[in-house]
Order: structure tokens, then C-alpha cells, then sequence
């Protein structure tokens, strides 16, 4: 009972809200383009390249509020050259997601070399982690040790779980969030109402590079204030594996984003108990494959699930008809 | 002329790639100009660090090994219509495979050398097996699964490395392996190996399997109109699973050349990078494995010379993944193909 104690306790689930706010903002972000049809393999390098370019920018304007949106324009300008490629270039958005991720990776190998003379990582150099809001009132609310699930966060970390209802209303209720819709769904049906299909998917493109802008730099000047190479290790992919079972409903991406978030930070906790970290490093991998190939059983193309059900119909329904039939048959 | 030696197509395709290279390389200056480095001085370093002398263009060629036999695992995934991202992660079980094949174990000379061989293509065929049987089975998309594979994949050999076989008092590798699994070395001056031959005949042989075999015709069709192979009749599910299949197994092999003729050992991070350098390879090439072979010797050079780069400049090496990446993107363009009608977003998979 006490090593459950050690695990499940609330610090857990501060971690766990801690985790799952990066996920969640660039999962959030992918939602746009998966709503309207474009496959955005490129999250991954819009996240690594708002990480370096908001240390960057705190470093530069001395405030993080300035690193903020410094990052945030970076990925906004990988955003915007993908939406070029794949939307006006009709370029295959595999190829060009890919190739951006492996720019951001290259790209700030290379400037935090010209730039700091280091390798691996930035470090301290005046950069301004984001402030903590501390909430009015939580403490005699909820108490000393409860205050901390909902006081004390990065303003991003509100950013991030208060998007989720409003992106519900946004989808559902408003025109542009229709328009993304339908232009996902069916764009032969956008065309025909006289929706530019082009313009919806360059504002889905932005939409996503904002919030992953926002992600990157939680990674870098949220809870710990540096850079370190590839320090997005991942997330951006295991945000397209939500993505893809979620099919960018709001909701189900956070659940999903909580169920990664929750793995991450167990994750941590288990090294207390000496597991090799190595394995303990790629659960939340592990995490993301097994519901990628869980849900995709489950999400399996609408053909497949008919003729399934057909076949099992029919199955259901042989002993019926050979039981009526065979007698008759039998009769010549 | 050379114009009318080659076919049309072959021409526009080259041309094509030629123009994205020349804007790649502009862009590129600019970046290199971006962190306060002369252009030229990192191009005439990196043409020197990769064919300066002798030593050298064998440098060049054992990094281009690699990146030929991936570009040869991806150039048989994109044929089939699939993307094998994870061709890295199925280089680094594929490189442990071999590696453990050939110190666990005392066997003859030549023998040895085909077993761990062949436990390495074994190994990056049991790696890719599980997200291909769910992307064909149901549908789950191989390139997320495969990426996503790759963490889990330099992990576990990071694990297996360090804390199963770690030779003691090394540093994060395993002991090395018996002299009777080392492949072949070409040359007294350099590491480089058999492993060449391997790649540029596994090239040749793939792009006559597509060329003038029915299988390879089937697998073409399944990989550019699905609907008119099961049409014709082909098990398209058969045919994706043995695609991804065949893919990893090849890049199981890269890895088992890699440990058995150049590192001799496995180390942790021992070939970073080689899988996607062979995916980028194979895009550059349009999914041709003859074409890979001029790509991969290309950015085999590209990594060569920035071994020099890093010695001679202040840039740092991984400027050549930001050229590289540039290159894709402005060959993913196609800037000479004429775009028509149809703005409902029919994309054009260029394989």
C-alpha cells in the first residue's frame, strides 16, 4: 500500500497535467488540419522549431511573454511554407511534413552552434521561463495540498485545457469551423458551395502552426528553461497517433493526450523503483503504438465492417433457414 | 544529343530534380550565410572533405553504403505504395542482430558471416511485421506506426547494449565481434567493405525484379492504382505486407553490414541518421533503385565532407540534413509539372 501511496497521490496528477500540456496544444493544433483533410505529419518540426526560436526570443527581448511569440512566429513560418507546398504545390504532405521535421532538426543543430558555440543544449544565458499563475482563492478553497491541482501552472497550461471546450463550440457553432469541416469531409461539397478550398486549408494550416507554436514553447520555457537538441523527442508524432483514432474531435483528443500525459509522468515515477531507464523511456512510445493498433481495429474502413456484419448476418442465420429448409429438401 | 537519347519522361524527371537541386543549394547559401559562414568555403570544403584524396572518396563510399542499401528498403516500400519511415529503427535491431550473432557465438569463417547476415534481415523483418500487419489488416497508418517504432527500437538496443552485453569497462557498446564475421575489407587504407558490392547489386537486382518480373509488376500496380490490382486479381493486403516486409528486411540488412564491416561492434547511436538519409535518398530518386544509387552516393558525400566541415569551419555538420531537407522540399514541389483543375484536393502521390 505504500509504494501505491508513492504513485497515486496528487503530486501524480499535477505531473500528469503537466505532461499532457504539450501534447494537447500541438494535438489541438492538428486538429484543424485533420478537420479539414490535410494528413499534418509535420507537428513534430513546428514544435523543435518554436522551442529553440522562444529561447531565442526571451533571450533577445529579456521577457518570456517576447519568447513567446517569437516562437510561435517560427512555427507560424514552417506552418505557412507546408501550407505552400501541400495546398498550392499540391506536394505529397508525407514528403513535405518529413522534410521539415528534418529541417527543424538540422536547423537549430546549426544555429544553436553558430549562435551559442555549444552542442546539445542551451542552458541559463538570461533565458525567462514563462511566470506561474498563482489562482486567488484556490488555497482556502481547497487546501494546502489540493491548491496545486488547479493553482500554480504556466498560463499555457490553462491555454491548453481551456481550448478544448471552446474548440468544441468552435467546430460545432461557428461558420469557419463548419467550413473546416466540410472541407474535410467532403470537398466536392465545399467546392460547390463556392468555399475556397485552398484558403480554408491555409487558415487550418495556421491555426495548427499557432497552437503548436504555443507547445514548443511550453516545452522550452514552461517547467524547465532550456533547449535541448530534438528536445521534442516525439511528442509531435504521438499527437498524429491521437489525431488519426480521435479524427481531430476535440474531446477525444484530450482523452487521448491525458492517457500519454498519464504515461509520461507514471513513467518518471517508476524510476524510483530502478527500473532501466532505457524501457521506462520508451513506454509512452509503447503507450502511443498499442492504441494507434488498438483503436485502428476498432476504426476499420466502414466496407470491411459491413461485409463483417453481413458475413456474421448470414452466419447467424444458416442454422434458421438449413433447419426450415433441409427437411424439404430432403424430400424428393 | 543527349536529348534524344533519353526518353521524354526520364528528361522532364530530370530536369525537374535538377532545377529543385539548384534551388535547394540557393536556399541553402542563404541559411549557411544565416550563421554567419561563406557559402562557397562550406561547398568547397565539403567537395573537399568527400573526394580530396584517395582516403576520402573511400570515406565517401562507406557512408554511402547505408544510405544505399535504406534507399533500397525505402525505394521497395514507396513501389508498393508504402511509406517505411522506420527504416532507422529496423537498421538499429538489424545492427544488433548481427552484432550479436557474431560475439555470442564461435562459427566457421564464412558461416558466420551469413548467419548474422541473416539474422539481421530476420531482425528488421520481425521489427516491421507488427505495424504492417495492422496496416494492412486494418488499415493503421504505417507511417506514424513505423516512426513511432523507431524510438521504441534505439531504446530497446540502447537497453540491450548497456544493460545485457556491455563489454566491461567500455563505454556504451558491446564486445567486439569474432574476426570470422567481419565482412571482407575492399581496400588496405580504408574500413570500407563488402558491403558496397552488397548494396549496389541488391540496387540492380530490385530494379530488374520491378522491371521484368511479374511479382514486381503486381507490387508496382498495387502501389499506384490499388483498385486496379484487386481488379486484376491481385491479394493487395498480400502483396502491402510483403512490400513493408521485404522493406524492413532490407533495412535489417544495412544495419548487419554496417556492424559487421565497419563498427565491428554495437554501439550505442551507432548509425544515426542513415535510415532517413536513405528514405530522402529514395524520394530524390522518385522510388528508382538505379536512381538511389547516384542519390545516396551524393549525400554519402554530403556526409563525408562534413566530417572536414566540422574541422575546418564553424559550421556544424548538421547543415547537410538542412540542405538535404531543403532539397526534398523543393523536389516535393515538382516546379515543372503543370498544375490543372481539379482543386478538391486530389494530391498527387507522386509514387
Amino acid at each position: 500500500m505504500e509504494i501505491l501511496a508513492t504513485f497515486f497521490n496528487v503530486g501524480l496528477v499535477v505531473a500528469t497535467i503537466r505532461t499532457t500540456t504539450p501534447i494537447l496544444l500541438v494535438a489541438l493544433g492538428g486538429s484543424f488540419t485533420t478537420k479539414a483533410g490535410i494528413f499534418n505529419i509535420g507537428l513534430e518540426g513546428q514544435m523543435l522549431i518554436a522551442a529553440f526560436f522562444a529561447v531565442i526570443g526571451s533571450i533577445w527581448t529579456g521577457s518570456s511573454f517576447g519568447g513567446l511569440l517569437i516562437g510561435v512566429a517560427a512555427a507560424l513560418a514552417f506552418a505557412l511554407v507546408y501550407a505552400v507546398l501541400v495546398v498550392s504545390f499540391r506536394a505529397n504532405e508525407v514528403v513535405v511534413g518529413l522534410a521539415l521535421n528534418i529541417l527543424a532538426g538540422g536547423m537549430t543543430i546549426s544555429l544553436m552552434k553558430a549562435i551559442f558555440g555549444t552542442r546539445g543544449s542551451v542552458v541559463g544565458r538570461g533565458i525567462v521561463g514563462l511566470p506561474k499563475v498563482q489562482l486567488p482563492g484556490a488555497r482556502d478553497i481547497l487546501g494546502p495540498s489540493y491548491a496545486q491541482l488547479i493553482s500554480g501552472y504556466t498560463p499555457l497550461v490553462y491555454v491548453a485545457f481551456l481550448s478544448v471546450p471552446l474548440l468544441v463550440l468552435f467546430y460545432a457553432r461557428t461558420r469557419l469551423g463548419l467550413y473546416l469541416r466540410v472541407v474535410g469531409e467532403k470537398p466536392e461539397a465545399a467546392e460547390t458551395l463556392g468555399i475556397s478550398i485552398a484558403r480554408v486549408r491555409y487558415i487550418a494550416s495556421l491555426l495548427c502552426g499557432l497552437f503548436a507554436g504555443l507547445a514548443g514553447a511550453h516545452m522550452s520555457l514552461g517547467y524547465i528553461t532550456m533547449f535541448t537538441e530534438n528536445m521534442s523527442s516525439g511528442r509531435g508524432f504521438m499527437a498524429v497517433a491521437i489525431l488519426i483514432f480521435s479524427a481531430g474531435d476535440p474531446l477525444k483528443v484530450l482523452l487521448g493526450c491525458l492517457l500519454f500525459g498519464f504515461a509520461d509522468a507514471f513513467s518518471l515515477r517508476l524510476q524510483i523503483l530502478n527500473f532501466p531507464s532505457y524501457l521506462i523511456l520508451a513506454v509512452p512510445y509503447a503507450v502511443a503504438l498499442l492504441a494507434l493498433f488498438a483503436l485502428s481495429w476498432r476504426t476499420r474502413p466502414k466496407l470491411i465492417r459491413e461485409t463483417l456484419e453481413t458475413m456474421r448476418n448470414a452466419l447467424a442465420e444458416k442454422p434458421q433457414d438449413s433447419g426450415g429448409k433441409l427437411p424439404a429438401d430432403n424430400r424428393p | 544529343m543527349i536529348s534524344s537519347l533519353l526518353p521524354r519522361n526520364l528528361r522532364r524527371t530530370l530536369a525537374g530534380q535538377l532545377l529543385a537541386l539548384a534551388i535547394a543549394l540557393a536556399l541553402g547559401a542563404v541559411v549557411i550565410l544565416m550563421i554567419d559562414e561563406n557559402p562557397l568555403r562550406v561547398f568547397a570544403t565539403l567537395m573537399r572533405g568527400a573526394f580530396g584524396d584517395s582516403e576520402k572518396i573511400a570515406g565517401t563510399l562507406l557512408q554511402t553504403t547505408p544510405i544505399l542499401i535504406c534507399g533500397v528498403a525505402a525505394c521497395i516500400g514507396l513501389r508498393g505504395g508504402m511509406f517505411n519511415v522506420g527504416i532507422e529503427g529496423q537498421l538499429f535491431l538489424g545492427g544488433f542482430a548481427a552484432a550479436w550473432v557474431g560475439f555470442s557465438f564461435a562459427l566457421p569463417p564464412v558461416l558466420h558471416v551469413l548467419v548474422a547476415v541473416a539474422a539481421a534481415v530476420a531482425a528488421g523483418a520481425a521489427w516491421v511485421s507488427v505495424p504492417a500487419y495492422f496496416r494492412v489488416r486494418f488499415g493503421a497508418n504505417e507511417v506514424v506506426s513505423t516512426i513511432l517504432a523507431n524510438y521504441v527500437a534505439v531504446l530497446l538496443t540502447s537497453y540491450f547494449t548497456i544493460f545485457l552485453f556491455k563489454r566491461p569497462g567500455g563505454w556504451s557498446e558491446t564486445p567486439p565481434i569474432l574476426p570470422s564475421a567481419y565482412l571482407p575489407e575492399l581496400f588496405s587504407f580504408s574500413r570500407l567493405n563488402i558491403g558496397l558490392l552488397i548494396g549496389l547489386a541488391l540496387a540492380v537486382a530490385t530494379a530488374l525484379f520491378f522491371r521484368f518480373t511479374t511479382t514486381g509488376y503486381a507490387v508496382t500496380m498495387v502501389g499506384s492504382a490499388p483498385k486496379f490490382a484487386d481488379y486484376g486479381g491481385i491479394n493487395v493486403r498480400r502483396a502491402g505486407f510483403g512490400v513493408l516486409l521485404a522493406s524492413g528486411a532490407v533495412g535489417g540488412l544495412a544495419g548487419g553490414v554496417e556492424t559487421l564491416g565497419v563498427h565491428h561492434r554495437f554501439m550505442e547511436g551507432f548509425a544515426p541518421g542513415f535510415g532517413f538519409d536513405g528514405l530522402i535518398a529514395a524520394l530524390l530518386a522518385n522510388g528508382s533503385p538505379i536512381g538511389t544509387i547516384f542519390t545516396a552516393l551524393f549525400f554519402g558525400a554530403l556526409r563525408a565532407g562534413s566530417l572536414l566541415l566540422e574541422v575546418d569551419t564553424t559550421a556544424s555538420r548538421e547543415i547537410i540534413t538542412v540542405i538535404q531537407a531543403l532539397i526534398i522540399l523543393a523536389v516535393s514541389a515538382d516546379l515543372l509539372l503543370r498544375r490543372k483543375g481539379d482543386r478538391t484536393g486530389g494530391r498527387r502521390w507522386k509514387f
